[in-house]
């Protein structure tokens, strides 16, 4: 079944049986266990399809590593209502969004696959958002192939409440000559689990991945990114920043891999970190995996407070160190609503930051947007 | 007589194991424009962040007062607060945080300047257009990437939109090429024009002070003030250096 409905359906878990899933989120190369940072163990609902009629993705998509592991992904198929496939026609700009709308307080679960034919540009949309207070947990699977000289703009926003868990997994397959911008923002949920695992496969394939995220009370934030250089002269440049307040508790592992012939590529992954609580844990696994002489790969982290000449920057312009934090939060959420692609992308980062920032700031962020707003509606 | 807006007094700070001012007495009244001249290193920088209250100097002796109100323990977003903006000779990158959400949050900190977000997008859309300073700035994360004249441009942004009582313009013409520097002497004229603002400008270059009235200069050597005069006196530096005045500092032993 090809869908070319720019939002596709999700199932809805309505049975309380739980299974619980080891050993997500692993990276490809693991630490000492005793640090507890290798993976993550979740506690999901299992619901019966048994009699379901189920549209299954090609096989080709099974096949594409996702960043939370095969686990997730079996869990995922046999939770979705039905899986949607999208296929954009070679040497195209599909100008409407592919979108995948999650109603996390539904428990929806998802399982997108889209092809990105030869030449030819897409954006994808994930946004999973909700406003209940009830625990549920929804799940978002995306695998994307990219063939030649394709574009792909893949956003995600998770907008959660407080009591809600969310599991986002990703698998990209890039040929040569693709170009894929990723741009994740991880805006609140009691659990969210992300893993994005991307495979340059092709020469000159190339992604840019952003993850903003922000964790308070007692949030749990694991992350995992995997991205698998075997073209040659690919390029990655992996970007996550974030707030941590309060006890909010974040696992990151961001690993590029250099494979063997990928001659000339390059590789560069940095954490930005802002630790505003004093009951927060905060763990970084940043990984370079080399088995290739003419590659280049850099790693780095930055873990702490707001630097001691931007604070004061910030203080000659009249705010304290509390507010100077709270600009951090704040400028999370701007840069969300900013480049939002969609209307309910933004919808759903206007009501978390209205939970978060309360209604006034809100309804201040949607005002002052709304020049960007209405720029970007439709564009994507 | 205009009514006296700063009033340093006595001055003495510096770091923690290094004295660089030396009992300063400055005065700037309301909507005065006064020049701060002196050689590299002779302390004019550190003035203008000691009266701003940057925390790395440590004032061992004297008052800063602003408006009628002792300053000289008040910590730095108090001073901006009440009126006293200080432009970076070299502004800092604030990776994280976009343009707009600072520039929204600073003002929003300010009660005489509240404005709803649409009148406040129409603003900083006047301001950016007189700078020759595209919108799309505003997306951008704060000063991270900006070439030299944009971040200058941004300072200047700041500026007038936030419309202080005195604005400390910290060799604000360093490093612009010819286009930026007309660019913020446009931004200083629309200051001056249309706040009425006072301004305290330190600079060892007289091009940016051209199209400026100047009330007072000051001359700083070896972090001590050693010659005050009318703006006539720039013309002075400008044609002789500071030499003379360097010359007389040592003359008196004045300590580095």
């Amino acid at each position: 079944m090809a869908d070319d409905n720019a939002t596709l359906g999700a199932a809805v878990a309505d049975e309380p049986r739980k299974v619980t899933l080891s050993h997500v989120n692993t990276p490809p190369a693991e630490t000492w266990n005793y640090l507890r940072a290798n993976d993550i163990t979740l506690t999901v609902p299992a619901i019966s399809r048994k009699g379901d009629v189920y549209f299954a993705l090609p096989q080709l998509f099974g096949r594409i590593e996702c960043g939370m592991g095969d686990k997730v992904t079996e869990w995922v198929t046999s939770q979705a209502a039905d899986a949607t496939y999208v296929e954009v026609p070679r040497n195209t700009v599909r100008t409407e969004p592919v979108v995948v709308d999650v109603d996390a307080d539904a428990g929806q679960v998802a399982d997108t696959g889209v092809m990105i034919r030869e030449g030819a540009e897409a954006t994808v949309v994930v946004v999973a958002h909700g406003g209940g207070s009830e625990a549920a947990t929804s799940a978002a699977l995306t695998r994307i192939v990219c063939e030649k000289r394709t574009r792909l703009h893949l956003f995600e926003v998770l907008a959660l409440p407080d009591a809600e868990t969310h599991l986002e997994s990703v698998g990209i397959v890039a040929d040569d000559d693709a170009t894929i911008e990723v741009r994740q923002y991880l805006l609140g949920g009691a659990t969210q689990a992300v893993g994005l695992a991307a495979d340059l496969a092709g020469d000159r394939a190339r992604i840019n991945l952003q993850t903003r995220y922000l964790g308070r009370g007692t949030d749990v934030l694991d992350i995992n990114h995997v991205v698998r250089q075997r073209g040659e002269n690919s390029r990655a440049h992996v970007d996550e920043s974030g707030v941590l307040a309060d006890a909010a508790h974040k696992s990151l592992r961001a690993t590029i891999d250099l494979v063997h012939g990928a001659k000339g590529a390059k590789g560069d992954e940095a954490e930005t970190v802002l630790v505003t609580g004093d009951d927060v844990v905060n763990k970084t696994m940043p990984v370079i995996l080399c088995d290739e002489d003419d590659v280049q790969g850099n790693h780095g982290a930055t873990i702490g407070s707001i630097g001691g000449e931007q604070l004061q920057y910030l203080r000659d312009r009249g705010l304290s160190e509390e507010e100077a934090n709270d600009l951090f939060v704040r400028a999370l959420f701007d840069d969300a609503v900013i480049s939002s692609p969609t209307a309910s992308a933004r919808r759903a980062v206007l009501d978390r930051a209205a939970a978060v920032l309360g209604q006034e700031v809100a309804l201040d962020l949607a005002e002052g947007l709304e020049l960007e707003c209405a720029d970007t509606e439709g564009e994507a | 007589m205009s009514e006296q807006l700063l009033r340093v007094s006595g001055l003495s700070a510096g770091t923690e194991d290094n004295p660089i001012l030396h009992d300063i007495d400055i005065s700037v009244a309301a909507g005065e424009t006064h020049v701060l001249m002196g050689p590299n290193g002779a302390g004019k920088s550190t003035l203008g962040h000691v009266i701003m209250g940057d925390p790395v100097y440590k004032v061992s002796s004297g008052r800063i007062e602003f408006a009628g109100q002792d300053l000289t323990d008040e910590g730095a977003d108090k001073r901006s607060l009440a009126g006293i903006f200080l432009s970076y000779q070299a502004p800092v990158e604030v990776p994280g945080v976009p343009l707009y959400s600072f520039l929204r949050t600073i003002t929003q900190k300010r009660p005489e300047l509240k404005m709803t977000a649409k009148e406040f997008r129409k603003r900083v859309g006047e301001i950016a257009d007189e700078l020759d300073l595209s919108q799309s700035f505003l997306t951008r994360e704060l000063n991270v990437g900006f070439s030299g004249g944009e971040k200058k441009k941004i300072e200047m942004l700041q500026l007038l939109l936030l419309r202080p009582k005195l604005a400390i313009l910290d060799e604000t013409d360093s490093g612009l090429d010819v286009d930026a520097l007309s660019v913020v002497s446009r931004g200083i004229e629309a200051y001056r024009r249309t706040c009425d603002g006072a301004l305290l400008m330190i600079t060892h270059n007289t091009r940016i002070l051209e199209k400026l009235t100047v009330d007072r200069t000051h001359v700083m050597v070896k972090g001590r003030l050693v010659a005050e005069g009318p703006a006539s006196l720039i013309d002075d530096i400008d044609a002789h250096g500071f030499e003379r005045f360097e010359r007389e500092a040592e003359a008196r032993g004045d300590a580095e």
